[in-house]
C-alpha cells in the first residue's frame, strides 16, 4: 500500500513539473514479511506431499545425519513449493512438524529467501533481469514487452493463474543478457519477437526451449572465437628470466 | 568546700537585672500587675470569647507553672520575656490566633504506647 | 544472523559464558594466556572472549546484542574494538581472546567504529523518546550519548523516510512498538533458550528483516516479562505499565516476590503510593536476574479488592465497616470467651513475624491449634525434621543435576524459575528428566513414567525401567510437588520417596530429596511450628477461629460450628473474607518489612515500597494489639523485638539471605519406617496443568485485572489455529 502510494504521489510530483529532493528511492520488498490469512493461504488449508513427494522427502532427509536433520528444511520447503505451485503457511507447518522444528524457525527460512513464494503464483513465474548488463543490453524493452503482453505489472499474477511477473536482480547470466527466468528455465539472449514467442508458447501450452535465442550453444563468442585460439604456451611463460 | 566552690562561682557570674532574690521577687510582681491591669483590654482589643476572670486565671497559671524555679537569673530572664509578649500583646503585635493559643486544650499528646500508636495509625 | 541454534545437537556451539566457565572447572585446567587491555595486562582462560576479559579489568565495551546469560549472536557489532596489529576492529563479544593481544578500546579506531555502528542503528530507530517507555533506561539512548557521534548526518526523514514496521500482538502483557526495534534478537534467544517457547524469530531479510512471530499468536509463556527487561530499546515494553511512570521519578525498593515459593529477588517500583511495576533483582541463588510472570504483572491485583478497614458482621448478616477500637473490642470479647478454644488457618501469603505473633498468642490463651492450609504428611518424622519439607539441593544447584525425579509436579507453573534451571541443565547440561504425574508442558523433553502410585513401587523395586539411571547418577534429583504430599497417602508417598533417595548413589553433599512448595508461608509456617493441615480445627471446632490470609477455602463455613467466629486477617477481600464474622484489614507484602522463607529454606525479607491502603495494618502488629485487649499482651513492640523473638524460636528465620541446610535424611527415613499409610492407587495429579492455571493461584493474583486478561488471552490463543 505504501509504496504504491509513494509512486502515486511521485508521478504527481513529476507531472506537475515539481522537482523531487528524493536521491535514492525506499529499499523496500513488496513482499509482506507477517503472514495474512486469506482464503487461498491458511493454516485449515490441508498440505500433505504426495505419495511420490513423500518418497523425495524422505530421500533428502536420509542425506542429512542424526541431529542435523533441520538441514533439510531448504530442499523440503522447496519440494513443497514444487507441488504446489508456491508455498502455503499449511506446507510450512508440514516441513515443520517433518522436521520436529518449532513453526518459527520454518517460518524465518521461508520469508529469509525470495525464491520461496508466499503468495499465489501463477503457472509460469516470469522473472526478468533488470540489473545493469540485462539493462544495457535492452532489458527495459524485453520487461515493456513482457507487460504489455501478459497485462501485468510487477509482482502480479494473472486471473487466471498461468503467469506470475517479477522484476528481479541479476540472475548470474549476464554473458547471455537480456534473459528472463521462467520457472527453473534461462531464456538467454532475447529479442522482442523471442520473448512474444516464448509467452505465446507458453499460453498454448508448448513448452520453449531454453538457452540462448540468437544460435548460441551457452555463452561462447557468436561465430569464431576472438581470443585464446592458439595453443597454450609452454610453462615459464611470461616469467622473469632470472626466476 | 563544694560550698564555698559554688558561692564563688555564683559571685563569678553576672547577674542580669536582679542582684538578689527579693529584687526578682519585685519584677516579678510588677510584671504580674502590669499583665494582671491590662487583662479586661486585652479581651476588649482582641474580641477574645473569654472573660477577664478565664483570663486572670490562665494568668496564674502561667506564673505558677514557673513557682519553682530559684535562680535568680532564669526569674530574670522569665521576667524578660514575660514584658516582652506583654508589650507585643499590647501594641496589637498579635494577632488573635495567638492569645487564643493560650487557651488551646486540644492539644494531644503523641501516643506512647504500642495500642494507642496503633490505634491511631502512628508510628 | 549469526544466532546460534537452540536444540541438544548444536550444544557444542553454545559459547555462553556460564558453560565457558563449568568448562573451566575442569579437572585438567588449561594454561592462562595473558592479554592486554588498554594496555592493562590480564590473565585469562582460553575461550574468554574479549568483552568478558575487558570486563575482568573493569573496562566496559559497549553491546546491544550480548547478554551474559544467552547464547553470543555477535549481530549488534556496537561491540567492535580495535586489536593490535589486526587490520579490521574485531566483535569482541563473539571473539575469543589469543595470547598476547593487545585490544584498544579506546582508540581512534573503536571510536569510529563505535560512532559508525550507532549511526546506522539511529538511521532507522524513530526519534520518539520523548513518549517511549524505555525512556531514561534505554541502552541506545545511553549508549548514544557515551559513544555515539556528536551530530547526525540524517537529513532525509522528509523523503526515503524512516524503516517502519507493523507492531506485533503478543498477548497482554507486552507492548511491541517494532518500529525501535533494534534487531539485537536478544527477545528471540531468550524465547527459545531459557523459556523455551520458539515463538519468536526473525522474518524477511535486509532492510525488511523484523523481529515477530510471523503470525497472530501470543508469546505462550510463564516467563515472557523478562523480555521487556532484555529489549534493550523501547520494542518491547510493559503494556500494563506504558505511559504510567517515568525511571527517575519512581522509587525502587528491593523486595521478595511471595507469589510462589521461590522467593524471586524482586525490585519494587513506586510512585504517589502505588505499585508501579515489578522488576527482577539478580540473585545467582534464586532466580539468576528472571521473574515469571504472575510475580511480575499481578501487582495491579495490591490495588483492587483490597480490605481497607476493618468489617464486623452485623444482624443482618452484612459486612459494615467499623474503627479499629470497636472491631479489636469484639474480637477480643469473643476471643475472652471462647478460653482457650481458639484456632488459626495460616494462608499462603502469611510471613514469619504474624505466624510467631499469632503463636505466641494462641499458646498463651492454651490453645496449640494452629495450623497452615496446605497439608504435609504427619506420619513419620512429619514435619520435626526441615530436611523432609524442604528443597534441600537449592534451587540454583537443580542446574548441575544429571538426573532428575519430578514426582506429581510441574515446576513450570509451581515454580516457573525452578523449571528455568531444569531447562537450563537440560540444554547444557545432558540432564535427563522423568516425571510421575500428569502429562504436562515443561518446555522441555521428560521421559513421561505414567501418574500411578505403582510406578513409585516399581521404582523402589529397581524394576523400573528408569530405575538405572536413578542409582547410577551421580547427581539425581527428586523433586516433590507439596500437592501430592497433601493426599491422605502422601506420607506413604513420602516415604517412599525418602526410600528412593536413600537408595540412590548421590555423591558427597548432593541432596536428592527435594520438596517444592506451591505457597510462599509454608515453610516458615512449618518451621514455626505450625500443625500442617486443617484437620486439627475441624476436629476442635474452636470457637474463635483466626483466617490469617486463608484464602483457598481449606476450611467452609459448613465444616464450622453456626457459633464460631471467623476473624480474617488479610489484604483482600477473597474466599476468606466472605466468610469472616470480622475482618482485620492486613498489608500486603509491598507493604510491610516481613520475613519469608522461600522452598529452599532461605529467609529473605521485604521492605515497605508503599503505606498499607485506608486503615489497614502490618499484620503482626494487628494480633499485637489484639493481644492487649484480650490481656495475654505480646512481648514486643516494634520489628526488633518481633525479630529478636523470631530468632529465639529458630535462629535460620533472621538470617537473611541464606538458606539453613537441613540434613536429618538418615533420621528421617528411619522415622518413616513406621508409616502406617498405605500408597493409594488414585493417580498422581496437580493442579496446574496448562498456562492458563498458573495465572491466577491467590488472592493477589485472583485480583488482578492483568492476569484476568492473560487467562483470557491464553484461552483465546487455544482457539488459534497458530
Amino acid at each position: 500500500m505504501l509504496p504504491t502510494l509513494r509512486t502515486v504521489a511521485n508521478g504527481l510530483r513529476r507531472s506537475l513539473g515539481l522537482r523531487s529532493l528524493q536521491t535514492t528511492s525506499t529499499l523496500q520488498s513488496d513482499n509482506l514479511f507477517v503472514h495474512r490469512d486469506t482464503p487461498e493461504d491458511n493454516p485449515d488449508i490441508p498440505f500433505q506431499f504426495t505419495t511420490e513427494n513423500k518418497k523425495r522427502a524422505d530421500a533428502i532427509l536420509a542425506i542429512y545425519p542424526e541431529g542435523h536433520k533441520r538441514a533439510a528444511m531448504l530442499p523440503l520447503l522447496d519440494l513443497a513449493q514444487r507441488q504446489h505451485g508456491w508455498l502455503p503457511i499449511s506446507a510450512m507447518h508440514h516441513v515443520a512438524d517433518i522436521l520436529g522444528l518449532p513453526k518459527m524457525r520454518v517460518y524465518e527460512v521461508a520469508t529469509f529467501y525470495t525464491m520461496f513464494m508466499r503468495k499465489p503464483t501463477g503457472k509460469y513465474h516470469v522473472q526478468v533481469c533488470t540489473t545493469t548488463p540485462c539493462w544495457l543490453r535492452g532489458s527495459d524493452e524485453i520487461w515493456n514487452t513482457i507487460r504489455e503482453n501478459l497485462k501485468l505489472e510487477n509482482g502480479e499474477t494473472s486471473k487466471d493463474m498461468m503467469f506470475t511477473l517479477s522484476e528481479v536482480e541479476c540472475l548470474g547470466a549476464c554473458v547471455n543478457a537480456p534473459m528472463v527466468q521462467i520457472n527453473d528455465d534461462y531464456y538467454e539472449d532475447l529479442t522482442v519477437e523471442d520473448t512474444v514467442e516464448i509467452l505465446c508458447d507458453l499460453k498454448e501450452g508448448r513448452k520453449p526451449k531454453p538457452g540462448p535465442r540468437n544460435g548460441r550453444f551457452a555463452a561462447e563468442p557468436i561465430g569464431e572465437p576472438t581470443s585464446l585460439k592458439g595453443e597454450p604456451p609452454a610453462a615459464g611463460f611470461g616469467v622473469r628470466p632470472d626466476l | 568546700m563544694a560550698q564555698q566552690t559554688v558561692r564563688q562561682t555564683i559571685k563569678q557570674v553576672k547577674p542580669i537585672l536582679s542582684l538578689d532574690k527579693e529584687e526578682a521577687r519585685k519584677r516579678v510582681v510588677s510584671l504580674y500587675k502590669a499583665w494582671f491591669r491590662q487583662l479586661p483590654y486585652i479581651v476588649k482589643q482582641y474580641d477574645m470569647p473569654k472573660s477577664v476572670e478565664q483570663l486572670r486565671d490562665r494568668l496564674r497559671e502561667e506564673f505558677n507553672k514557673h513557682q519553682d524555679i530559684k535562680d535568680v537569673r532564669i526569674v530574670d530572664m522569665l521576667v524578660i520575656k514575660g514584658q516582652m509578649e506583654l508589650m507585643e500583646t499590647v501594641n496589637m503585635w498579635k494577632q488573635k490566633g495567638h492569645m487564643m493559643a493560650y487557651f488551646k486544650d486540644t492539644w494531644e499528646p503523641k501516643p506512647k504506647d504500642f495500642l494507642s500508636k496503633f490505634l491511631s495509625g502512628k508510628d | 544472523m549469526l544466532r546460534t541454534a537452540l536444540g541438544k545437537a548444536l550444544k557444542g556451539a553454545q559459547l555462553s559464558p556460564k558453560h565457558a566457565r563449568v568448562m573451566s572447572q575442569q579437572p585438567k585446567k588449561p594454561e592462562q594466556i595473558e592479554v592486554f587491555i588498554d594496555d592493562i595486562p590480564v590473565k585469562v582462560d582460553p575461550g574468554t572472549t574479549v568483552l568478558q576479559a575487558a570486563a575482568m579489568v573493569g573496562v566496559e565495551i559497549p553491546r546491544f546484542c550480548y547478554h551474559e546469560r544467552l547464547a553470543v549472536a555477535g549481530n549488534c557489532r556496537m561491540c567492535l574494538v580495535e586489536v593490535e596489529k589486526s587490520p579490521k576492529p574485531v566483535a569482541a563479544c563473539a571473539m575469543p581472546v589469543m595470547k598476547g593481544w593487545r585490544v584498544k578500546t579506546d582508540s581512534e579506531m573503536t571510536k569510529k567504529a563505535r560512532e559508525g555502528i550507532m549511526e546506522f542503528l539511529l538511521i532507522n530507530h524513530p526519534l520518539d523518546c520523548p513518549i517511549c517507555d524505555q525512556g531514561g533506561e534505554c541502552d541506545l539512548q545511553d549508549q548514544s550519548m557515551a559513544f555515539g557521534s556528536d551530530k547526525s548526518r540524517f537529513t532525509d526523514i522528509e523523503h526515503s523516510g524512516k524503516r517502519a514496521v507493523e507492531d506485533k500482538d503478543i498477548g497482554p502483557l507486552i507492548k511491541t512498538i517494532m518500529t525501535r526495534c533494534i534487531h539485537c534478537t536478544r527477545c528471540i534467544r531468550f524465547a527459545s533458550e531459557v523459556a523455551g517457547v520458539d515463538d519468536l524469530g526473525t522474518t524477511g531479510r535486509g532492510n525488511d528483516m523484523q523481529v515477530g512471530t510471523y503470525v497472530e499468536k501470543m508469546f505462550l509463556s510463564e516467563m515472557s516479562g523478562n523480555i521487556i527487561d532484555l529489549c534493550p530499546v523501547g520494542a518491547l515494553t510493559s503494556k500494563p505499565y506504558s505511559f504510567t511512570a517515568r525511571p527517575w521519578e519512581i522509587r525502587k525498593i528491593d523486595s521478595i516476590d511471595v507469589l510462589d515459593a521461590v522467593g524471586s529477588n524482586i525490585v519494587v517500583s513506586s510512585r504517589t503510593g502505588e505499585v508501579m511495576r515489578i522488576m527482577p533483582r539478580v540473585n545467582e541463588e534464586i532466580n539468576e536476574e528472571w521473574i515469571a510472570d504472575k510475580s511480575r504483572f499481578s501487582y495491579d491485583g495490591l490495588k483492587r479488592q483490597r480490605l481497607v478497614t476493618p468489617m464486623l458482621r452485623d444482624n443482618t448478616g452484612e459486612l459494615r465497616p467499623v474503627d479499629w477500637e470497636a472491631a479489636l473490642l469484639t474480637v477480643a470479647k469473643q476471643i475472652k470467651n471462647a478460653g482457650a478454644n481458639v484456632g488459626a488457618i495460616a494462608g499462603g501469603l502469611a510471613d514469619a513475624e504474624v505466624l510467631v505473633a499469632v503463636k505466641d498468642l494462641l499458646n498463651r490463651l492454651g490453645s496449640e491449634a494452629l495450623c497452615t492450609e496446605h497439608t504435609f504428611p504427619m506420619d513419620g518424622s512429619g514435619t520435626d525434621l526441615r530436611s523432609s519439607y524442604l528443597l534441600n539441593n537449592g534451587i540454583a544447584h537443580a542446574e548441575e543435576a544429571d538426573f532428575v525425579l519430578l514426582v506429581g509436579t510441574n515446576p513450570r507453573f509451581e515454580a516457573p524459575l525452578l523449571n528455568s534451571r531444569l531447562r537450563k541443565g537440560y540444554v547444557h547440561n545432558e540432564l535427563e528428566v522423568a516425571l510421575i504425574g500428569p502429562k504436562v508442558d515443561l518446555r522441555y523433553q521428560y521421559k513421561h513414567l505414567g501418574d500411578g502410585t505403582d510406578v513409585l513401587q516399581q521404582l523402589i523395586g529397581g524394576g523400573h525401567e528408569v530405575s538405572k539411571k536413578l542409582k547410577s547418577a551421580k547427581k539425581p534429583l527428586i523433586i516433590v510437588g507439596s500437592e501430592v504430599l497433601e493426599r491422605p497417602d502422601g506420607a506413604a508417598i513420602l516415604a517412599v520417596i525418602q526410600k528412593l533417595s536413600a537408595s540412590t548413589k548421590a555423591q558427597e553433599g548432593w541432596k536428592v530429596l527435594n520438596v517444592l512448595h506451591k505457597v510462599a508461608s509454608q515453610v516458615a509456617a512449618l518451621d514455626i511450628g505450625y500443625n500442617p493441615g486443617v484437620d486439627k480445627i475441624r476436629e476442635n471446632n474452636p470457637k474463635v477461629l483466626l483466617l490469617l490470609g486463608a484464602d483457598e477455602g481449606a476450611i467452609e463455613k459448613a465444616d464450622l460450628c453456626d457459633n464460631t467466629f471467623v476473624v480474617y486477617l488479610g489484604h483482600h477481600g477473597d474466599h476468606g473474607a466472605t466468610i469472616a464474622d470480622a475482618i482485620l484489614p492486613g498489608a500486603a507484602y509491598t507493604e510491610k518489612q516481613a520475613t519469608y522463607v522461600n522452598t529452599e529454606g532461605r529467609a529473605q525479607q521485604t521492605l515497605v515500597a508503599v503505606t498499607p491502603p485506608g486503615r489497614a495494618r502490618e499484620d503482626w502488629k494487628v494480633i499485637r494489639a489484639l493481644s492487649e485487649i484480650v490481656g495475654a499482651k505480646l512481648p514486643y513492640d516494634n520489628l526488633n523485638e518481633i525479630r529478636d523473638r523470631l530468632d529465639e524460636v529458630a535462629p535460620h528465620l533472621t538470617k537473611y539471605g541464606e538458606a539453613e541446610n537441613a540434613n536429618f535424611f538418615k533420621q528421617a527415613q528411619d522415622l518413616a519406617k513406621n508409616v502406617k499409610t498405605q500408597l493409594d492407587c488414585t493417580p498422581l495429579d496437580v493442579k496446574l496443568k496448562d498456562l492458563s492455571d498458573y495465572f491466577m493461584t491467590d488472592s493477589i493474583s485472583r485480583a488482578s485485572p492483568t492476569m484476568a486478561k492473560c487467562v483470557q488471552a491464553v484461552l483465546k490463543q487455544k482457539q488459534s489455529k497458530f
